[in-house]
Order: C-alpha cells, then structure tokens, then sequence
C-alpha cells in the first residue's frame, strides 16, 4: 500500500538545526523518507519565533508572527513538523490559543492581512515525536526495524516544551512521567534507564543560555552527572537546542566546573531520528553520524566514537 | 371580626385603596434614585390612594407608618418599593396582619436586588426600573383578594440523614426536647469521620474519648430509631409532613441473633483492604468497621464474599446469625422535618502527580496518618513509613493539597481544617520522636478558633516544627531508600530549600460527597458553586435550605471544624424543634383552583402535575372536569401553564394578575 | 403619523434601549438575579422583572400577550433541568416553549425576542451574564414594531 499519499508534511527548520547542527535535519529527512512520508519545504518560514524569549518581550508579536508560519503551510495544506521542542512549543501553543480566543485570532488576522495572509487553523503543528508514536505508531514503525542494539544504555532527555503545558499538548495531560520517547527509543533494542531528575530542564532555552551561561552550564552539569551515575552510554534528546546544550555544553560544564566533576564528561548526545535511522538500516552518512573533517568548531563537539563503536559491533 | 375589619370592610370585591411604600434603604435606594420622585410617580397612578417614603420601612418607626394608614382606613392594599420579598415580605405580611389587613393583600416592587444594586453606574436606568417594578408591583395589588392562611399539622418527628457527630448531636438535642428521631447513615457504623481521628485540636482530646459516650447515648436511647447501613431512596411531601422511605440493606448477618463475639472473623477466608483505615489494613469479608463501632453487630461485605459457608457453619457461629439470603428491608416512615447531616469526602490527590501518592509508597494523605497516629490504627498509635514498617525521623507536610486551587476544575474555597490538623499531627509526632525533623510547607497558616493561634505558636516555638512558606516545586524520591526529596522555595527567606524525608504527607482538603446529587434530587434541595449544600441566607439562616422543614448542618454545608458542626447540628436541631413545637406550620394559600365551566376535561394538567394532585371528577353540570386535592397542591403552576381553555389558575399568582402586570400602558 | 415620521421621532429621542419582560421562576431565577443584587454585579437596566412560583406557570398566551402589549422581548428563567423546585416544571415548561419559539417563527415574530435560560439560586453571575446576551440580541432586532396600533 502506498504510503507515500497518506503522510505529508510541511518541514518547518527552525533555527538551530539548520545553522549549528545540520545532522539533525539530515536524519529526519531520511528517516521520514524511508518510512513514506512525504516532506514538502515551507518556503520563507522565519524564526518561529522563540517561545522563551521572544514571548517573554511582546507577546502579541509572538503571536503574529507564529501564525504568520502557520499559514505557510495551511496554503500548503499539510500540517506542519518540526523537530525542535521550542518550535513546537510557539506553533502549537499559538495554535491552540488562535483555536480559542477569536478577539486573538482577529488582532493577527487583521496584522497578516497586510500581507496577504489569514490564519484559519485548518493544519495541526506536529512534532516529528509525535508524527512517529501517534500518527505513524509503533507498530509502523517496528516493521521497519533491520538491527537491534543489543546493550545500549540510553539516558533519554525530553526536554520542555515538547511536554508542557500540558493542555496543549496531545499526551492527554502526562507531563510528570511520559513514556513515548523512551518507547521509541527502545524499538531499536536499546534500553532506556532511569536516572534521577530525568525531567530536569536542559538549562539553554528562556535566555538561560544567552544570559547567564554558568547557570544553564550548571543544569547540563547536573545533567549529565546524573546521566554518567546512571550508567549511560548515550544521551537520545528531541530538540537542536537541547542537543546543543548537551553536546556543546557537555564541553563548557567541563571547563566551568572541572574542580567540581571529577572525570570530565563524554557521553555522545545523539537525536532519535539518528538512532533510528540506524536501527532501519539506513546509510550513517545520511544521518549525520560521520565526520568527514578536521574542521574547528563544527558539531559534534563530544566525539561520538564510542558510539560507533558500539554500532559496528551490536548492529550486524 | 374585628374593629379594623369593619372599618376597611374587606371583601375583595371593594375598590382597591393602594398604599405605596418606597424606602430609601438607607443610601442603598436613595443614594442611586430619587425616592421621593418615585413616590410622585406612583401617586399618579390609579388606586393609589396613599404614597410615601422613609429610610428604613423595615423598622418599627416605618412598619408603624404603614399600620397607622390601615388603621386610619386610607388604604386597604400596601405596596412596599425597597429590597427582595426574599428578604422582607413576611416583615410586612406581619406587618399588615398586625394592624388587621389580610397579610395576603400585600406586594413588594424589588427596587433594590433587581434595580439600584445592579444599575449603579446608570442610575437614570435604575430610576425606570424601579418606576416600572412599582407599576406592575401596583398592578398586581389591584388584583390581591384576601386569603385564608393555611394550617397543616406536623409530625412530631424527624429524620436526620448521616450519624456523624453533626447528625448524632443533632438527634441527641431533638430527643431531649422530646422528639422522635430516625437516625439513618448508609455505614454499617455511626461516628462518621471523627471515628476515624485520634486527637481533636487545640485540647488534643481524644477524638474517640469523646465521641464514643455520645454514640452511647445514641445506641441507647429508645427515642432514637437507629437505622445504620440504611439509605433514603424517595422522600415525598412537603413541610411537616414528609413521607420517606428508607431502604435497609441486607446484612446478611441477623443483627438480633449476632452477639458481636468475633469467631467469624479468623475463618473467614477473603482479606480485602479496610476502608476505615484507608487502606493500610485490611479487613475480612466478614466485619465491623472498628472495633467500637455501633451497632457491634457484623456485616458481611457481600461484593467481596464468596460464600465458601466457613462463618456459617455451628462450630464457628453458635448463634446461627448468618443469612446469605438476606434481601433489603423497605420501610415507610412520616416525619416533620429533616437534616441533612451527610459529612464529607477526603480529596484523593492522586491526580497531583507532581507529588507522587500512589507511586512513592512514603507519601500519604493527612486522614492516612491519622489512622496511623490511632491507638486502634493499624500501627497501634506509632506511625511507620509505609516501605520498610520502620519509624521515620523526618516528616514533612504539604498544605492545601486540593484546596485553595483556581486551575480548571479544581477546588476554589479553604478546607478550613488543614492548617490545624497538620499542626496537630506535627505536635503529635514530635512527642513520639522529640528527635525527629518535622516541616510543614504552607502558604498561608489560618489558625482562626478559639484557641488555635496559641496552638500554632506553641507548635512553632515549644515543639520546634519548621514552618516553611512555600509551594512544594518537585518531589523526587530517593530510590535507595524510598526517601522523600523534596525542593521548594522558602519564599521568606527568598532561598531555595531542598530537603530529604522519611514520610511525606499531603494535607488533603475536604470535599462535598462525590455522590451528593443524589441527596439533592431526593429533597429538592440546591448546592452552592462550591458543591456544597446551599443555606437559605449565608449569614442570617446558614442551617435553613430554601425548602421549609428541610435543614443542613455540619461539613455538608461547608469545611468546618468539629465545634463547627456541632454548633450547626444544635442549631438544626433548634430550628427543627421550633418548626414542631407548635404542632402546626403554615402554609402560602397560593393552591390551584379549577373553573368547572371553562374546563374541557382534557386532562392536560393531569399530565403536568409532578405531586399527581389532579384528578377528575364527575361535575353535575359540566361533565368530567378537573379538580385539585389541595393536600398534594405545591401552586407551581405547571398545570395551568398548559390549560388551553384558562379554565385552571394559581391563587397568588393568577392570570388576571398576571395580565395586568404585563400590559403597557401608554 | 406614517411609519417613518414615527422612526424620525424616535431617532431624535436618545438612542433607543429595549424593554424586556423577564418572568423569573421564584425558586432559582429570581434568587439568582437576587444573588446578582447581593453582589452588585451590574447588567444593562432593560429588564423587568415579574416574580412566578414556576416556569411551567408561564403559559403560552403570557409571552404573546408581552409581544403584543409592545414589549419588545421576553425572557424565561427557570431551574436547570432536574432540579426544578417543583420536580419538573421546568421540562414542562422547556417542552413548550420549543414549540412556541417556531410558532413565533410561523407568525413572522423574529424568535430571537424570546429568550429561555436557565439560572441557579447560586449563579448571580450566570444570571447576568444571561440578561447581557438576550438584552443584546433583543436590541440587535430593533424595536418590537409589530403590534403598533395604528389607530
């Protein structure tokens, strides 16, 4: 049966995937590709804008301009996916509150309006999480899986705002104990484990990160120690920015607080559609999972051969 | 007839001299409309004969004012423009039956509920609603014709559903005054919650110690017709003469036989969690709630039992007590007045699951370690922590758990007792265990009774338990031990505080009964916003509902503490006894009445009635017509809203009157 | 005086506010408005206010008799269903009034004039956020011009 007509979707890119950690994008592409899902682009899709700090200044500018990327794809017809928790977080929650308030939904009407464009809520943000537990579902996806892991220890990070506020999300209300991350993540034969705070904030997103960044170092730091207390080989997250902080803020936690750490941390952070994408036997290049150069200062910045490793010799 | 009878000669059929009464109410009125224009107004209008004004008509001077014009004969109908008849009609039917006017040829136009106190800002607004209210107020009184009061008799009885201390204390004040009760609680015990309390604050009495002699007395009693593990299923009637009927279910234990020796218990073989004690015991299928419980007969819960036979056999029960066909008993009984005295429920927070209960074993609810705390609990009195039976030497509370919180659907109002009872549970433990750390995390400390801020301080400063202002953020739990962790801002220190416990209770609020609809569809009585069941007036008659003869006391009316309930169950019963103590009560007159020669016979009134107080009857002239049994006539008006032929209509609120306050005139 | 000389009248006079029959069941309905009173929750003065045991005492011919006597909308207010003080007065009335509100229709009276709710002894609130909708929608139509007599 044809797939490919039944699961379309408009990719929304958001900022941090596309400039700093291109991979992410990458394997989402293939692994929706492998699994019939068509990706149409969102062509002049801007910043989503920012559900920490840009809300936090204005928020019916917010407002107007996550709506403004919303109609992109209602012209499209397709409902929009995006693999970042902070672009999820604005389009969704601008959606739901333009679904309800229609003295809202007219203000940013009449803004769009000046640029030939209307709101209407006739397309739903999706996550790509959410795209592979409810649409897809994983029995789909099970069927794609050639290789299992055979002892994988993977600390999953969930992030923020994939989970809450709860209302406005589509895991009926469960933001203290979710599962479905873990879920996915163990169709590949890894193991999920249980480390302490494991809902804990990555420590970048609400301008933590740009402001104070000893304070969000201190949360990864935290983080991870639980993570390495735990026993974790891996670090699987959602989100570019958690990502960001866990992979790059692995390596300024060990600068800032190397008295304090001990061993300096190196758990490889790697993203679900990464993990996958292996575990469906798709070619590591697309995925992003092979550095072919020396350059500085280019992601991943915690090397991930130990990972490698591990994926040679459990994945035959 | 009296002197004022003659002089006003009053028929009915006499030409309307309408007496028109507006009151300032203080500034309430007259600070938002002009009275003294409004008494113009309605001079100019027909009938009236005489118009005036004062501050307060509701007081003697002003009542005083009205009586003089009746007996001066100058008017034969009053009008009073001022509050809601809600509030002060019976003031002035009283008024007018004091100086000899029929008090049914009296109405009040609500200038103030229904105009000045909602039209504030639009105060020229306000001043033509009350100008109109008065006209149709006038209007109607030209319709008024004199009415006999209606006298029924009252049973000297009363039934009060729910035996907790409210409902125990109430019965104990009715029979007393010499007044049949019938005590029903749908528990196979009485006692209610406070059984399940170890000690009361601030007297740290123990809760059993004074609770126990009362269900004493209760049990002895031969006034007191003790129906426990009963229901009401239908009540019917009206004030004075209610009919209920009650369900007894089945035992299936005879209650005569049972001696309450307890040799069934052992060779029961069903163990099921025990409800009194929350589970954190268990019970058999076979059991009393606790141990002095009463009635001390044993009730078999038969949705756990499997009929294996063991309890029934001679060797185990000597006197044959066991019935496993026992079926339900319906019995029929006619009392004066009711109470309603059903108690509350605990609020289950398993839905916070921010906090954990139900998934961290050291986390329970404030009845839970109560029962812990009992010297009849599971524990004998020496709380555990429920993951290693071990005692634990730091405990922490939440307060407002379920309380106090605006989110969609949750409970907006104070549970009252929480601040209180955890302060008391703190005190409790820290005798047991001077050594241990004890927290209580709360936003606000209300310690409003007699004695309880004495209590609080004592509790801080001698007994060194930590009060920390501030919501608990997160509750982790240590998975080594099954400690508590705890992170919360302590907000007047303005400094985040982390600490790790043994035992983490949650101060759980109070709630109306999950089922309490049931009992309001029974009596037709309302709840407030907040669940609760709904006072006549919120200061002034806060045991009276809205329907005569029925009353609410205790936690069913609101959170409250035990002297509370107690002060409310005294006052249910006063009123009871007020209502009975004369042997009659009145009623409105305001009863159907059929015109036999516009009436079709179609029986469409029959059908409207919900009191089935319409029957047909052969007339000699006009053939089968309806007719009303006064006795079951509640003058809603439902059979007269469908009669096509306007042969039915309400004294009181009849369709001439009704007619002639909706026509406009220009 | 033709029809629109009579309009002009009236456009000269201020700004034209609908007068609204209310027929308040005494139970719940008019305890609410009394609620509302109590705690001055304001709502625009077009209402009158008739005090009845029931709703089911309304009958038909009342709310005709308000359109035709020229006011110019008519609101009923019970009990929620199934808690009607009376036991069901309120369904009696409820069934009625659907049948009225498309006989209004049939006659050419606009149905939104007549306005059913429902408003409990504890909703205050409720109650005039209610009145503020019908006085609204009333005012929408315009003045009841129907039954003008014209000589």
């Amino acid at each position: 049966m044809s797939e490919k007509n039944k699961w379309k979707y408009g990719f929304f890119l958001g900022c941090v995937a596309p400039n700093r950690y291109p991979m992410i994008e990458s394997s989402i592409r293939a692994v929706f590709d492998h699994l019939g899902a068509e990706i149409l682009e969102l062509e002049g899709a801007s910043c989503c804008p920012a559900p920490g700090v840009f809300r936090a200044f204005h928020i019916p500018t917010w407002l107007v301009i996550a709506a403004r990327n919303i109609t992109i794809a209602e012209e499209l017809g397709v409902d929009i996916i995006t693999g970042c928790n902070g672009c999820y977080g604005t389009l969704r929650d601008a959606w739901v509150e333009l679904e309800h308030d229609h003295e809202l939904k007219k203000m940013v009407n009449g803004h769009l309006a000046k640029v030939g464009r209307e709101f209407k809520g006739s397309i739903e943000p999706k996550h790509i999480v959410q795209v592979l537990y409810q649409d897809m579902g994983l029995d789909y996806l099970r069927g794609f899986v050639k290789h299992k892991f055979k002892d994988l220890k993977v600390a999953v990070h969930y992030g923020c705002h994939i989970i809450k506020p709860s209302d406005k999300r589509p895991w009926d209300g469960e933001c203290e104990d979710p599962t479905f991350l873990d879920e996915i993540v163990e169709i590949t034969g890894a193991k999920s484990i249980n480390y302490k705070d494991k809902l804990q904030c990555c420590g970048a997103g609400g301008a933590v990160r740009t402001a104070v960044k000893e304070i969000s170092a201190d949360f990864s730091r935290e983080k991870l120690e639980n993570m390495r207390d735990a026993g974790a080989d891996i670090i699987i997250d959602c989100c570019p920015f958690c990502h960001l902080q866990l992979d790059l803020g692995q390596v300024e936690a060990n600068n800032l607080y190397k008295d304090m750490i001990g061993e300096p941390y190196k758990i490889p952070v790697i993203y679900i559609t990464q993990l996958l994408g292996l575990s469906f036997g798709i070619d590591p290049n697309l995925l992003g999972l092979v550095k072919n150069h020396d350059l500085k200062g280019v992601s991943p910045f915690i090397p991930i051969e130990s990972f490698l490793e591990k994926v040679k010799t459990q994945l035959t | 007839m009296t002197e004022v009878d003659k002089k006003l000669n009053i028929t009915g059929n006499e030409k309307p001299k309408i007496g028109v009464y507006v009151c300032h109410c203080g500034v309430n009125i007259g600070g938002v409309v002009s009275v003294p224009d409004l008494v113009e107004y309605a001079k100019t209008l027909p009938n009236v004969s005489v118009g005036r004004e004062y501050k307060f008509f509701c007081s003697d001077v002003g009542q005083k004012m009205i009586k003089e014009d009746i007996e001066a004969g100058l008017i034969n109908r009053v009008v009073v423009a001022a509050c809601s008849p809600r509030m002060h009609e019976p003031t002035f039917r009283i008024a007018c039956k004091e100086a000899g006017l029929n008090q049914f040829l009296f109405e009040m136009a609500n200038i103030r509920e229904h105009s000045t106190w909602v039209h504030m800002k639009e105060p020229e607004g306000a001043y033509e609603v009350a100008k109109d209210h008065i006209r149709l107020a006038i209007a109607k009184a030209r319709g008024l014709a004199p009415l006999a009061v209606q006298k029924v008799s009252v049973e000297p009885a009363c039934l009060i559903i729910g035996a907790g201390i409210t409902g125990m204390n109430s019965a104990i004040d009715l029979t007393a005054a010499g007044y049949k009760v019938y005590l029903v609680d749908r528990s196979a015990t009485i006692g209610g919650h406070m059984a399940q309390l170890d000690k009361t604050f601030p007297t740290m009495d123990c809760s059993s110690c004074i609770l126990t002699p009362k269900m004493s007395e209760i049990s002895r009693n031969k006034d007191i017709e003790l129906l426990t593990y009963s229901e009401v299923t239908e009540v019917t009637g009206y004030v004075g003469n209610f009919e209920v009927t009650i369900k007894k279910k089945p035992h299936y234990v005879d209650q005569v036989k049972c001696t309450g020796c307890g040799a069934c218990i052992d060779p029961c073989p069903i163990t099921v969690g025990n409800e009194f004690d929350l589970g954190l015991s268990t019970r058999k299928a076979i059991y009393v709630p606790f141990p002095q419980a009463i009635p001390s007969q044993y009730t078999i819960d038969m949705d756990s039992c499997v009929k294996c036979g063991i309890c029934a056999r001679e060797d185990v029960c000597e006197p044959g007590a066991i019935n496993y066909d026992d079926e339900p008993e319906y019995i029929h009984v006619k009392v004066g007045t009711i109470i309603v005295a059903t108690g509350y429920d605990e609020y289950d927070p398993s839905e916070l699951k921010q906090y954990g209960y139900g998934k961290y074993p050291n986390v329970i609810t404030g009845l839970q370690m109560e029962r812990l705390l009992s010297s009849f609990g599971p524990v004998v009195g020496k709380p555990v922590k429920p993951s290693d039976l071990k005692d634990p030497h730091s405990i922490a509370f939440l307060q407002c758990v379920g309380s106090r919180n605006f989110r969609e659907g949750g409970n907006k109002y104070c549970s009252r007792v929480c601040c209180m009872y955890a302060t008391k549970q703190a005190r409790q433990y820290k005798e047991k265990h001077p050594e241990a750390d004890i927290y209580i995390f709360y936003m606000d400390i209300r310690a409003f009774g007699k004695g309880y801020e004495e209590f609080y301080e004592s509790a801080a400063r001698d007994y060194g338990i930590n009060y920390v202002r501030g919501r608990i953020a997160e509750v982790r739990e240590n998975p080594l031990n099954h400690n508590i962790i705890i992170r919360s801002e302590d907000t007047l220190l303005q400094q985040p505080i982390e600490v790790e416990v043994e035992l983490f209770i949650l101060s759980t609020g109070i709630e109306p009964r999950a089922d309490s609809d049931s009992v309001t569809s029974l009596l037709r009585i309302q709840k407030s916003a907040d669940g609760f069941f709904l006072e006549a007036h919120p200061k002034l008659r806060p045991v009276d509902t809205l329907t005569e003869g029925i009353f609410i006391a205790g936690v069913s009316q609101g959170p409250k503490d035990i002297p509370d309930s107690v002060a409310q169950a005294k006052g249910a019963a006063a009123s009871a006894i007020g209502l009975m103590a004369k042997g009659e009560v009145e009623i409105e007159p305001f009863f159907a009445v059929v015109h036999s020669d516009r009436c079709s016979g179609c029986g469409m009134c029959i059908q409207n009635c919900a009191y089935g107080a319409i029957e047909f009857v052969d007339d000699r002239y006009y053939g089968s017509v309806a007719s009303i049994n006064k006795a079951l006539c509640k003058g809603c008006g439902a059979c007269s809203g469908n009669c096509r032929s306007s042969a039915i209509d309400i004294i009181g609120f009849s369709s001439e009157q009704l007619h002639s306050m909706i026509t406009k005139r220009e | 005086m033709t029809e629109q000389t009579v309009e002009a009248k009236q456009s000269e006079s201020k700004e034209w506010e609908p007068k609204i029959i209310a027929f308040l069941c005494n139970w719940c309905s008019y305890a609410g408005a009394d609620l509302a009173g109590v705690s001055r929750i304001q709502y625009p003065p077009n209402i009158r206010i008739v005090r009845v045991p029931c709703s089911g005492r309304i009958n038909a011919y009342f709310i005709i008799k308000s359109l035709t006597d020229g006011w110019d909308g008519v609101v009923i207010s019970g009990c929620h269903p199934g808690d009607c003080h009376y036991i069901s007065g309120n369904l009696v009335a409820r069934r009625r009034f659907v049948i009225l509100k498309e006989l209004l229709e049939f006659f050419g009276i606009d149905p939104g004039r007549v306005n059913f709710m429902w408003a409990s002894a504890a909703e205050g609130e409720r109650f005039a956020v209610l009145i503020r909708k019908a006085t609204a929608i009333v005012k929408k139509l315009g003045p009841n011009k129907k039954f003008e007599k014209k000589w």
